[in-house]
């Protein structure tokens, strides 16, 4: 059994790691203990509002890097830890036997070189799963520079890998995390792409990779543009088919001169999500969301600001509206446009209907004209002053630098 | 008129029948809300009137059945009335009426049905078990719908090693595995005999709760939001007075 000294050190190490979500796989129960969750389940919440799916831990934190930001560099004077393959594997069982994880999250700093900590996390899933007959999630950080022979490996046995690209661009990599560059995440993405669509094409038996992989990066602590971080974001969906992208605002845990002292606003993280959204399920473009040398507005989500900069689309008929249509006008998502689709067959809805239907009319009134009635607010600065209003009545608490706005990270769960 | 039924689903159907044709009909499984000067039957099931509505109704809707099936796993008291006003509807429509969602019987109907439905995925996720001596799972519950039975698939597909009981504190019943087979049984209270490294494994999981948490960035109306505090009291990271921070 692993000591509490090391299980927190190991913890701590890990818990900036944005992902927790534990989706996307059908593994099935093959004598042993364990099957995946296709819909993703949340085991706990934390007091910050995160949910603990997943077992998150390092099986290391002894690094031989040096990125500028991360609390584990090799400069940084903090206690080393390691745990052994074999204490994660029975840690994860015993967590999972009583109902506390969905599954395991392995990551670990890079001890020694890259190919020796590679290892080391190949043989722990590899337990897991042949040993320990496991068929609960695990999801593997992948570690850059690794061999390409464990990199494989290592997806035969996870359900879900993740490069971090850490920062939204290639300059700021340099800067902050020397010894990795762009290549040495992309490649293995694009390695891990390439087999899986081999691997689906040929039909093969087993599961490589079911959920897929992931990438998370710091907002904030590089002079970025929302703009540009939407459209990387977007060029990773559509060229490495990737299944997130998570955005984690910088909060200063080392002091550096290259760094920024001050965290970046939760708000932003938020709206960058709000604007992922948007590009994953309502099928807006990058280029339609943000210019890219600059930032989402703070005062309005990103579906309102399109909407005030296309007023000419709206209002539209709700009785007569298609699925497109109705996933762009703000306050309507993705449940509430299907309501509308449903229920209108039956009959033609009025206010009344969407009101009683829990369809969020504060913003979509505006946007809409339900059986030819409208009862939004006449001009564009009126609706822009309304809309930016509500946020801010919601959020009035939010003065100093640290409280968080409700809203931000909402959308955050495993679950999703 | 009130129609009282015992609860069950063949009792249902057989009100069903009798209330049809009563405007200020209202159905309840529970004495205690009963409004003065009403007139008050109970109804006995009767599986000839009980399977001829459910014959006629399923013919509507093929799929009518399973709605009922969880509306009747509701723990809201009014769960009858709703199911009753949702067939009402289906009867009169003569079609499926799932979707006419701008319908108040539909809308009542849905709400109750996704309760169910979502306590059980949240329970999936918020059970813990406790592992006794003889290497059993049991883990103590009190949801708000009748659902202990509904979990043993889950968990069963998952740990299928493991014999395990879900205890239902409130409702006083027990959803057992043992090893092969699964059953429902009436259960006061259990006796537990803990295994030696239980307490262990507790204390670990704290460990790993607090250690996990960012504490510059609180959010505890979020984190209620998603895990209600009815649902901490059986969970090894949560005292009496919070989650364990300290």
């Amino acid at each position: 059994m692993i000591d509490e000294r090391r299980l927190k050190i190991l913890t701590e190490g890990a818990k900036y790691d944005v992902s927790c979500s534990s989706s996307g796989s059908k593994r099935k129960n093959e004598g042993g203990m364990g099957n995946g969750y296709v819909a993703g389940c949340c085991h706990s919440f934390t007091p910050d509002g995160r949910c603990v799916s997943l077992l998150k831990i390092l099986l290391s934190n002894d690094c031989v890097y040096n990125c500028r930001y991360c609390p584990n560099r090799l400069d940084a004077d903090v206690p080393r830890v390691s745990a052994t393959p074999e204490e994660i594997a029975e840690l994860t069982v015993d967590f999972y036997k009583r109902n506390y994880i969905e599954g395991l999250f392995l990551s670990s700093a890079v001890e020694k070189s890259p190919d020796y900590t590679m290892e080391r996390l190949v043989r722990t899933v590899k337990l897991l799963r042949t040993q320990y007959r496991f068929h609960g999630y695990i999801h593997l950080k992948g570690i850059p520079r690794a061999d390409e022979a464990l990199v494989r490996e290592a997806a035969q046995y996870a359900d879900r890998m993740s490069y971090n690209i850490e920062l939204p661009s290639e300059q700021s990599l340099k800067l902050l995390a020397p010894q990795k560059s762009k290549e040495s995440l992309l490649l293995p993405m694009k390695q891990l792409a390439g087999e899986a669509l081999v691997f689906r094409r040929e039909k093969r038996k087993g599961l490589f990779l079911p959920a897929g992989q992931t990438t998370q990066m710091i907002v904030g602590a590089s002079p970025e543009k929302d703009g540009q971080i939407v459209r990387l974001t977007q060029s990773l969906y559509r060229n490495m088919g990737l299944k997130r992208v998570y955005y984690s605002s910088y909060v200063p845990v080392v002091r550096d001169s290259l760094l920024p002292d001050l965290p970046a606003g939760q708000l932003r993280e938020h709206r960058l999500y709000q604007a992922d959204w948007l590009l994953r399920f309502y099928g807006f473009t990058a280029e339609e969301i943000a210019p890219e040398n600059e930032n989402l507005p703070l005062d309005l989500d990103p579906k309102c600001a399109w909407a005030l900069r296309n007023l000419q689309l709206f209002p539209v008929e709700v009785n007569r509206a298609p699925l497109e249509t109705l996933l762009r006008v703000p306050g309507i998502g993705g449940r509430s446009a299907q309501k509308i689709l449903e229920a209108r067959k039956y009959t033609t809805l009025t206010f009344e209907h969407l009101k009683k239907m829990r369809v969020v009319l504060k913003r979509a009134r505006h946007f809409i004209t339900a059986n030819g009635k409208f009862y939004g607010a006449k001009s564009e600065t009126a609706v822009r002053g309304l809309l930016a209003a509500g946020e801010n009545s919601e959020n009035a608490m939010q003065m100093s630098l640290f409280a968080e706005r409700e809203t931000a990270l909402s959308a955050l769960t495993g679950e999703l | 008129m009130i129609y009282l039924t015992d609860g069950t689903k063949e009792c249902f159907l057989t009100a069903f029948l009798y209330a049809y044709s009563d405007e200020h009909a209202l159905l309840s499984s529970s004495q205690t809300q009963l409004a003065l000067g009403q007139q008050t039957v109970f109804i006995a099931a009767d599986a000839k009137k009980a399977a001829r509505a459910e014959k006629r109704l399923l013919s509507f809707d093929k799929d009518c059945m399973h709605d009922l099936f969880l509306l009747l796993r509701s723990g809201m008291n009014n769960r009858e009335q709703i199911a009753f006003r949702y067939f009402k509807l289906l009867a009169a429509q003569k079609r499926p009426v799932r979707n006419m969602l701008a319908e108040d019987a539909v809308l009542a109907a849905s709400e109750c049905m996704r309760k169910v439905t979502l306590e059980i995925h949240h329970m999936h996720g918020f059970v813990r078990f406790l592992e006794c001596e003889s290497g059993a799972l049991y883990a103590p519950l009190s949801p708000d719908n009748d659902i202990v039975d509904l979990l043993i698939p889950h968990f069963r597909a998952r740990l299928p090693a493991f014999p395990f009981v879900l205890h239902d504190i409130k409702r006083k019943k027990a959803a057992v595995y043992d090893g092969e087979n699964v059953f429902c049984a009436p259960l006061e209270r259990a006796e537990i005999a803990l295994s030696a490294n239980e307490q262990d494994w507790q204390a670990l999981w704290r460990r790993y709760y607090r250690s996990v948490n960012i504490p510059q960035r609180e959010r505890l109306k979020q984190m209620k939001g998603y895990m209600p505090v009815r649902y901490w009291k059986f969970m090894p990271e949560f005292g009496s007075r919070g989650p364990f921070l300290t």
